[in-house]
């Protein structure tokens, strides 16, 4: 059994444990988790307008693991970015189960941000100043408040040692992010991105910054959370080879989806 | 909670804005000591200033005079009624003191106080402050045996080292007039019978010379420096060796004289004896403690003239004391640094010492009165003005002198009259219904003022002092809190992606800001309260300080002989404390608001990208 494989064991198992509903079906493939019309954005350069997105429309089924590729340049973060609500559109419409996102009020943004969206980054971007464990919990931390946060804190920190356990990190509890390769830097912030238990995962070059090795591994891990669990991820890389992996693969050219 | 985590390990990991709240800790400190040893001074000076003045006192404007004070004092006790605690009498007037220090006279201006036995240490604070142990608990203008404290060596005060002063004098007297003797007896041979010089050793005006120099037995000369001194012998009579014992010295001061004058025992002993027909003059005769009598040598009639010579024939220094005096001590005290760095003390009188006073009576025909007496005792308030200009006589011998007794009823008048109130009794209340007894229509000369009125320049100025202070120092930790505001905006650019961070996984903004407002507050609370550590350690050893300090820099921080404190006094106020200690906090919350607010705003897909 390779690591991988026994990772994924684990991950079952522990996501069997944490699901609201095991018996659910995997897939409903009718259903868009999300939705994107006519999406502009544009970025200004001191007084040089640089379009970036010019009229996105795509849905991303429920449940599907979805590649976002495309060059250097052509938009693709930045709508990861739209899709997490980290920014705002100029025009255009994004809808997440049913319901607008891109207008609403920052405390309902920051509400989404924490609980339904789990995100990753290229550059992991975790506190230096936590250990891994922390780094896990702080999703959780933001969400509850102080007295909340201390009562279920026990609660938390073995969900939390769980999901460390689950990519991998089990051992590597309280170390700080500066001790940590990347691989395992990244690991532990796809563990944060699941805390909070989030239907909708939004992984930003996740593999970019890793040797082939340790991309590899990320990949497997993103695999296996999508297959184990009902969860809808959103990858965005410049890598093909990584993009064959996913369900669907949204090509996206000059800030539009070119026709597949 | 992420608020606190994420405050407590920016704390934890980033020394180097604790360093820029060092300045905070020093502002904090700098404030606790200064108000610490202010408050102190600030108390020391008041109950002292408070000590000598009396709580309210009424008086005439100086060399003025308050006639019958005895009604005055009884209307006051009608008026003050129940807050009375007592009330006292004194005569005050600018002196003239003279003294030898090294066989050179000096004299300095002083403040004489005539104060009344009994009373004026129940008014004032004044017997403790008396460096004699007996005086301070049974209180006499007598030269004591003992008591004076460690300032000097056994036997260096008092009735010994008077006695032992006066032998000395009387021995090198003695050898002066060997040595006049000697040379008189050799200039003898060069005169005949005549008195003119023999063998023509002077060819020029011999006659003149011979003239000038005969005195009335004929015969002998004397050196021309003798004639500066015409009441001392100018030369011994076969009579006078017989039973010459001693001459006085011609520099010492007239009254220390001895009392077998050999020319004036020759030329008197056919009259009567003058002592006996001074005797009845100057009578108060009062007995020295030790078994003898000493007189009060001030004349009573003050337009009498004053005569040294005659008091020396009734008065023996080595049993009799004049007039006792307490003298400030900074008036005797010099302080000074010995090569080895440690201060001395100088005191060119000492209780023992004869001085004499120099005043002026009372009224428009006003005439200066001389007057002997002898130190018996130091008054140490250690305030400086006090210690340094008065001077204390009983009061009814400074009305006598200053002729301030009623022939008629023979009641003195007074120059002051001070009142002490009871504890907690409304001083302005009580001047006020003084003033309306006394107003000031009627007896407009008269000054009726608090003992805070009397000082409320110096405590203005010191209130005033401290105020400024706060101020400036207050200043000291606005300051400081730029530096933290500095600080903080590097802290938080450099936390840009952190925040970043925060917001992707939602956290809101004003979460974000309460992180830097809750590092300021924390940062601010350590340097607080290390400050407040700091000040109050630095408070309770700051004399061992301003020792280490002074030996390190050889500069005396604090400087006794200017303060006249031995130890650096200081008061902890708590109140000043907690206040100090909050206006640091907030002065670092407020510092943390701007890099907290931009913080706070900084655009989350901007600050993940930020490198």
């Amino acid at each position: 059994m390779s690591d991988v494989a026994r990772q994924s064991v684990r991950m079952q198992e522990s996501l069997a444990r944490s699901k609201k509903s095991p018996g659910a079906p995997l897939r409903i493939a009718t259903t868009n988790a999300m939705s994107v019309s006519n999406l502009h954005k544009s970025y200004r350069k001191g007084k040089l307008e640089v379009p970036v997105l010019k009229g996105v429309d795509l849905e991303i089924v429920e449940g599907d693991f979805t590649a976002i590729v495309g060059q250097s340049g052509s938009g693709k973060s930045t709508l990861l970015h739209l899709l997490g609500t980290l920014d705002a559109p100029d025009s255009g419409e994004i809808h997440f189960q049913e319901g607008r996102i891109d207008n609403l009020p920052p405390r309902k943004q920051e509400h989404l941000r924490n609980s339904e969206f789990g995100m990753i980054f290229q550059f992991y971007h975790l506190l230096p100043e936590l250990t891994t464990l922390e780094n896990v919990l702080i999703p959780r931390m933001v969400r509850d408040g102080f007295f909340t946060y201390l009562r279920n804190k026990r609660k938390y920190k073995k969900r939390a040692t769980e999901l460390l356990e689950m990519v991998g990190m089990g051992h590597r509890l309280t170390h700080k992010p500066n001790q940590l390769s990347g691989g395992e830097m990244q690991r532990t912030a796809i563990a944060r991105s699941l805390i909070s238990e989030p239907s909708v995962l939004l992984a930003d070059e996740p593999t970019g910054n890793l040797d082939s090795e340790n991309g590899r591994e990320v990949m497997d891990t993103l695999t296996a959370l999508r297959k184990n669990e009902n969860l809808t991820v959103v990858m965005v890389t410049h890598d093909n080879a990584l993009a064959a992996k996913a369900d669907r693969v949204i090509n996206l050219v000059n800030g539009k989806v070119a026709v597949e | 909670m992420y608020k606190l985590l994420l405050s407590w390990r920016y704390l934890k990991t980033r020394f180097i804005a604790l360093a820029s709240i060092i300045s905070v800790t020093l502002g904090v400190a700098t404030l606790i000591v200064v108000n610490s040893v202010m408050a102190g001074f600030v108390d020391q000076m008041k109950s002292r200033l408070h000590g000598i003045l009396s709580d309210i006192e009424v008086s005439a404007p100086i060399l003025g005079e308050i006639k019958s004070p005895n009604q005055r004092m009884a209307l006051i006790r009608n008026v003050v009624g129940d807050d009375l605690e007592n009330i006292t009498a004194v005569v005050r007037t600018p002196a003239l003191l003279t003294f030898d220090f090294e066989n050179k006279p000096r004299t300095q201006q002083i403040m004489l106080l005539g104060i009344d036995d009994d009373t004026f240490g129940k008014v004032t604070d004044f017997e403790p402050y008396l460096t004699n142990e007996i005086k301070k608990t049974a209180f006499s203008f007598n030269l004591e045996n003992d008591g004076y404290g460690d300032r000097f060596e056994p036997g260096e005060s008092g009735w010994p080292y008077r006695r032992r002063r006066i032998e000395q004098r009387r021995h090198y007297k003695k050898l002066i007039e060997e040595q006049e003797r000697l040379f008189q007896q050799t200039s003898d041979s060069y005169f005949d019978e005549r008195g003119r010089l023999q063998q023509n050793s002077l060819p020029l005006n011999t006659g003149e010379i011979q003239a000038s120099y005969e005195n009335k037995d004929g015969l002998h000369i004397q050196p021309p420096v003798q004639q500066a001194f015409d009441q001392q012998p100018s030369s011994p009579t076969p009579a006078a060796e017989a039973g010459f014992q001693f001459i006085p010295l011609p520099d010492q001061a007239p009254d220390l004289g001895v009392a077998h004058d050999s020319k004036n025992a020759e030329s008197n002993s056919a009259d009567t004896n003058p002592a006996d027909a001074f005797a009845g003059q100057v009578g108060n005769i009062v007995s020295d403690g030790q078994g003898g009598t000493y007189q009060l040598m001030m004349p009573i009639d003050p337009h009498a003239k004053y005569n040294p010579i005659d008091e020396e024939e009734l008065f023996d220094p080595m049993r009799s004391q004049h007039t006792g005096i307490i003298l400030g001590i900074a008036i005797s005290e010099r302080k000074y640094m010995a090569e080895n760095g440690d201060l001395k003390n100088v005191y060119m009188v000492r209780p023992g010492d004869d001085a004499n006073i120099m005043l002026t009576t009372i009224g428009t025909n006003a005439r200066p009165v001389l007057a002997n007496c002898t130190v018996v005792d130091y008054y140490a308030s250690n305030m400086h003005e006090y210690d340094s200009s008065f001077a204390f006589v009983p009061l009814s011998e400074l009305q006598r002198l200053r002729g301030m007794i009623d022939p008629l009823s023979g009641e003195g008048s007074v120059s002051t009259i001070q009142i002490k109130l009871k504890e907690g009794a409304d001083l302005d209340l009580v001047r006020d219904k003084l003033i309306a007894q006394f107003p000031p229509d009627m007896y407009n000369d008269f000054d009726i003022r608090t003992w805070e009125d009397t000082q409320r320049p110096l405590l203005a100025a010191v209130s005033m002092e401290l105020t400024i202070l706060n101020i400036l120092l207050f200043l000291i930790i606005a300051v400081a809190g730029f530096g933290i505001l500095a600080t903080f905006y590097m802290i938080v650019v450099e936390k840009t992606k952190d925040i970043g961070i925060l917001k992707a996984l939602g956290a809101p903004s004003q979460g974000v800001m309460s992180i830097f407002l809750g590092y300021g507050m924390s940062l601010g609370s350590v340097g607080t309260g290390v400050g407040i550590i700091l000040g109050l350690v630095f408070v309770s050893y700051i004399n061992e300080i301003a020792d280490w300090i002074g030996k390190l820099t050889g500069q005396e921080i604090f400087d006794p002989t200017i303060y006249y404190f031995s130890e650096i006094p200081t008061i902890v106020n708590p109140f000043t404390v907690v206040w100090v200690g909050l206006g640091a906090i907030a002065i670092a919350v407020l510092a943390s608001v701007l890099p907290a607010l931009r913080a706070a705003r900084l655009h989350p897909v901007e600050a993940l990208r930020y490198e």
